[in-house]
């Protein structure tokens, strides 16, 4: 009796306290969005306000000067446009290749599974600083530095990560479907593309996200491997605001919430697959 | 036999990327240069301001003349020119550096040696300063031009130091009395003030060692532990360190703004006095415009030491693997010559590396600038050595000077430190 | 395709769909993996050939002191950073799955840092962490407290680093809330009728059934802190491109020993054996965990 008092009481709370719990998830939101908020807010100040001690959160006067000597400074729509052909390439090449291996781990049944599942581990543990010359004297002895290729064509190879995530997911997809396809006499491919392929899209999706994030906050790769300026992407463009002795804070914080605008769009929309993708028995 | 869909596909992305491999290689052996005007590139580590600068200059290179156009690359990156210079074919046909840097280059076999190009030129080496074409030059051979240099000097806050009823120092020993009068503390030892600042710890450090008459290389080996140089940094413990405690000077240090905006500590008056480089008095009429300042030489220890500066050099090269040499080595003479130095410098707000623009007209509206620029013409002029073990050993030296101001070690014993640690330094 | 056995033929299968990675893997693994554990036993500087010298950049090592301490803090680094780390993805991931309103869009606020460029991210806290002019040391000072030297005390320049790699812990929170969906309701409402508190419930519950998520993202987490490079090279900076170490050699991590010794040092064969010292740490260090994980993780089988 008194336990089922208990539980009828836990549910009448009364409504005001209902709504406090949004409190400490605010809360949580804005010690991550604070830097991004600053980012924004001196964004938008003039340049004899961005440093003051106390430090100042608020414009004093707003300015939009910032933004203009951004797109000023660099080919802004030159390296969007750049940016997002690497990185488009590059989760085509993602969701090509990365659920072809993940099936080859999750539901082929063949020896080789195994051992190729601690090497892909073996990959991701692997330090990028091992491979970095000699991946870049590769390249090189193909004539291919100085162009996109060395940014595009990874990601149709697989990367070890996304193809472990995908396996994962995979690994939930209850056998019985692809035997029966199999009975039916479906090719292994058929199989894959028909059946597999639309019920593993939440997690091939957000793989796509993944990678799509990656190869536009990129920096390294493209830095070492693009040499025209033409070809440059969004993250080395913001280079350009770091001058020898001093950094033009204002067009600088301009450029990078222009930056990250697309990302973010592209993250809120894909977010219904993220979450409720990885859910759905992914994680095992 | 059934090709299936996904191995069509796969086979087609990896002709496509061979094919697109072969097209590269092939349009990299480009067909025999056509009758327009050679193009070159020039990849240069300045960006914002500057590189505007050096665009203009660029233009007015390419306006004067048919045979070359130059396109020029803002690219800051260290780490992008080494790839580039370690590619088969590099992507850039002239570039900048600094000095210190040739030697190690040099050995390597990336840079090209310029003797030639000079003497077909017309560009003599005697014109530049010594000091500097020493330290660009390699077994006997010239490796890099000087395209702009720099010499430090004391500068000082004149409210301060007149507040402090405090003349300008000449000598050492009134300089150390200066910063006692311009070092103020509050009641719980938190500086408010500080006499000496250093915007860069290890080139202040290493022009004192110079001013007291050390040297930090030897016969083409680190000579860390020179008595000069210890003397330099005891001297720089005993009147900057000590006095306020090494807590409290890192302390003060950790709220100062930034470097050259307008929070910089000497312009708000956080430093009386600073060691630095002419690109301040650029620098100052922009951004602190009501600071009364002046410079004068570094203070001195006794007569035959008067004038002491360290130089150090901004360079260009023309890599081992650009294809358009002779161009590179056009445009080259060009920047070095009385109008492109005068151009350049001007532009970067920097030195021209040439002795005969000392005491040249085009910059009498920089203020003080003089007092930097007539240094190049002393006798007591030093930089650093460029031998293949110098980025090791700045390293290390900036590290012992690390521990010495915060009071890890003694000079003694951080030197010494050093100098044991040489012996592992790469010798080519 | 007849007469070959299922066997054979599901082998060939394996491998026709494993191909694109089996490609890359012996180009772009394999290969340079075997190329720079040649060049870790020669001397290398990158443009004139390597010239073999056995065993001296390991022998080195022992006794650089510089290779110890940027080993030490990158193991501090790991200790500290990792379980942090884990602690709060958890924790928020609880509030994020929290009945709100608006709960996309807290997740998305709470991933968005992982979109900042990392480069810029760099600056940005290192401006927030300036004594004077920066937000952390002022929201402190409005609660009473008296900001440390975050990055000129030796002794807080790792927390400082810590704090910035937080910054962008939101992916693993994500992929934690979409693991706490995944628990069954009926577990927690039979364990609310037994009259289990809410840390029990997470103890017997919650953390058991995540515990395959936490087995890799500890191992993804460890790996991340031993190879940490940007955050701390972009916070040690003096100026741009000046690389520093940081108050003491304090924030000179493994990765930027490596890299000074590769790019300024340009001693490639040392950095190639400092690259395959740090990989077989790794390795020693996700067996030892992956051989614990019998102890703790529970695989489903309930």
């Amino acid at each position: 009796m008194a336990l089922a008092n208990s539980i009828v009481r836990r549910q009448r709370l009364p409504r005001w306290m209902r709504g406090w719990r949004i409190i400490p998830v605010i809360a949580l939101s804005l010690i991550f969005v604070f830097p991004f908020v600053i980012m924004l807010s001196t964004a938008f100040k003039e340049v004899g306000d961005i440093f003051s001690s106390p430090p100042t959160l608020l414009p004093t006067n707003w300015t939009l000067n910032n933004f203009a000597e951004a797109f000023d400074q660099i080919p802004f729509v030159r390296y969007l446009a750049n940016t997002l052909f690497i990185s488009g390439m590059s989760v085509l090449g993602t969701i090509v290749s990365c659920p072809l291996v993940a099936y080859a781990l999750a539901k082929v049944r063949w020896r080789g599974s195994r051992p190729l599942l601690i090497i892909v581990l073996l990959t991701m543990m692997l330090p990028p600083q091992v491979t970095l010359i000699p991946v870049f004297l590769i390249w090189n002895g193909l004539g291919a530095v100085g162009t996109y290729l060395p940014l595009i064509v990874p990601a149709f190879l697989g990367t070890p990560f996304l193809i472990f995530m995908i396996r994962q997911f995979l690994l939930s997809i209850p056998d019985e479907l692809i035997e029966a396809a199999r009975i039916d006499g479906a090719s292994e491919f058929r199989t894959y593309f028909s059946i597999v392929l639309p019920i593993a899209r939440p997690a091939i999706v957000t793989a796509a996200i993944f990678q799509f994030v990656w190869s536009w906050t990129d920096f390294l790769n493209p830095l070492i491997y693009l040499g025209d300026p033409d070809q440059y992407t969004l993250s080395i463009g913001l280079y350009s605001f770091f001058g020898e002795n001093d950094v033009a804070w204002g067009p600088l914080m301009a450029a990078c919430v222009m930056f990250t605008l697309p990302a973010l769009i592209i993250f809120l929309i894909g977010q219904r697959f993220f979450i409720g993708g990885l859910s759905a028995g992914a994680l095992k | 036999m059934h090709v299936p869909p996904r191995t069509r596909r796969r086979y087609g992305v990896a002709v496509g990327a061979i094919a697109g491999a072969v097209a590269l290689v092939l349009a990299g052996c480009s067909a025999p240069a056509s009758s327009g005007p050679e193009e070159i590139t020039f990849s240069y580590l300045w960006g914002g301001a500057e590189a505007e600068a050096i665009e203009a200059i660029i233009a007015d290179f390419n306006a004067s003349q048919d045979e070359i156009v130059v396109s020029g690359i803002s690219s800051p990156d260290f780490q992008k020119q080494l790839t580039s210079l370690s590619a088969s074919k590099g992507s850039f046909d002239i570039s900048d550096h600094f000095g210190n840097a040739v030697g190690s280059w040099a050995s390597k076999g990336i840079l090209e040696p310029l003797d030639d190009y000079l003497d077909e030129n017309g560009v003599d080496p005697a014109e530049f300063a010594p000091a500097a074409i020493e330290q660009l030059s390699y077994d006997d051979k010239i490796y890099s031009l000087p395209i702009a240099v720099h010499t430090f000097q004391l500068l000082y806050n004149k409210t301060l130091l007149a507040e402090a009823g405090v003349e300008v120092p000449s000598t050492m020993d009134e300089l150390a009395a200066a910063i006692k009068a311009t070092t103020k503390v509050g009641a719980d030892g938190t500086i408010t003030q500080l006499g000496l600042g250093d915007p860069s710890p290890s080139t202040t450090i290493t022009t004192l060692g110079y001013a007291f008459g050390g040297d930090w290389d030897k016969d083409g080996a680190p000579s860390p532990t020179d008595s000069g140089n210890e003397k330099a940094l005891q001297w720089y413990v005993d009147n900057v360190v000590t006095p306020v405690g090494a807590d409290k000077l890192a302390q003060f240090k950790s709220g100062v703004g930034e470097y050259m905006s307008p929070q910089d500590p000497f312009y708000t008056g956080k430093y009386a006095f600073v060691i630095d480089g002419e690109w301040r008095a650029l620098n100052i009429p922009t951004t602190a415009p009501e600071l009364d300042w002046g410079v004068t030489s570094i203070p001195y220890v006794s007569s035959a030491l008067a004038d002491t500066t360290q130089l150090t050099v901004s360079t260009l090269f023309i890599p081992a693997n650009s294809q358009h040499k002779e161009a590179a080595a056009k445009f080259l003479s060009y920047l070095v010559s009385d109008d492109g130095a005068t151009a350049f410098s001007l532009a970067l707000g920097n030195l021209p590396a040439k002795l005969s623009l000392v005491g040249s007209s085009a910059y009498d509206d920089i203020p003080e600038f003089s007092v930097w620029l007539n240094a190049l013409a002393g006798d007591n002029v030093h930089a650093l050595s460029s031998a293949p073990y110098s980025a090791e050993y700045s390293t290390d030296l900036g590290l012992a000077f690390d521990d010495v101001i915060t009071g890890a070690s003694t000079p003694e014993e951080a030197l010494q430190k050093v100098q044991d640690n040489s012996s592992n330094y790469a010798t080519d | 395709m007849r007469g070959m056995t299922t066997r054979r033929r599901q082998a060939l299968t394996g491998l026709a769909f494993a191909a694109p990675f089996i490609f890359g893997f012996v180009i772009f693994f394999a290969y340079p993996v075997a190329a720079s554990g040649f060049y870790s036993f020669t001397d290398f500087n990158l443009f004139q050939a390597p010239e073999f010298v056995g065993l001296d950049n390991y022998a080195r090592m022992a006794t650089d002191e510089r290779f110890w301490i940027a080993l030490t803090n990158t193991l501090l680094l790991t200790i500290t950073g990792v379980p942090i780390s884990i602690i709060i993805a958890i924790a928020g991931a609880h509030l994020l799955n929290l009945p709100v309103r608006g709960q996309p869009l807290f997740r998305a606020l709470v991933y968005l840092p992982s979109i900042v460029p990392v480069v810029v991210g760099g600056y940005l806290w290192r401006w927030l962490l300036n004594t004077e002019y920066g937000f952390i040391n002022y929201f402190l000072s409005l609660i009473g407290i008296d900001g440390p030297g975050w990055l000129v005390e030796p002794e807080w320049t790792k927390p400082a680093i810590v704090i910035m790699s937080l910054w962008t812990v939101g992916g693993t929170m994500i992929i934690y809330l979409a693991a706490l969906k995944d628990v069954p309701r009926d577990l927690y409402e039979a364990a609310a009728l037994d009259g289990a508190g809410w840390w029990s419930r997470f103890v017997h519950i919650t953390w058991p059934t995540i515990s395959p998520v936490t087995l890799f993202q500890v191992i993804v987490n460890v790996i991340a802190f031993l190879q940490i490079f940007t955050q701390p090279y972009l916070l040690a900076q003096t100026r741009l491109n000046n690389a520093g170490s940081g108050p003491g050699q304090s924030m000179l991590t493994y990765a930027m020993y490596l890299f000074q010794n590769a790019f300024s040092f340009l001693k490639m064969g040392y950095a190639s054996a400092m690259a395959w010292v740090l990989f077989l740490i790794t390795l020693v260090i996700t067996l030892v965990i992956l051989v614990s994980s019998r102890k703790w993780v529970h695989d489903g089988s309930r």
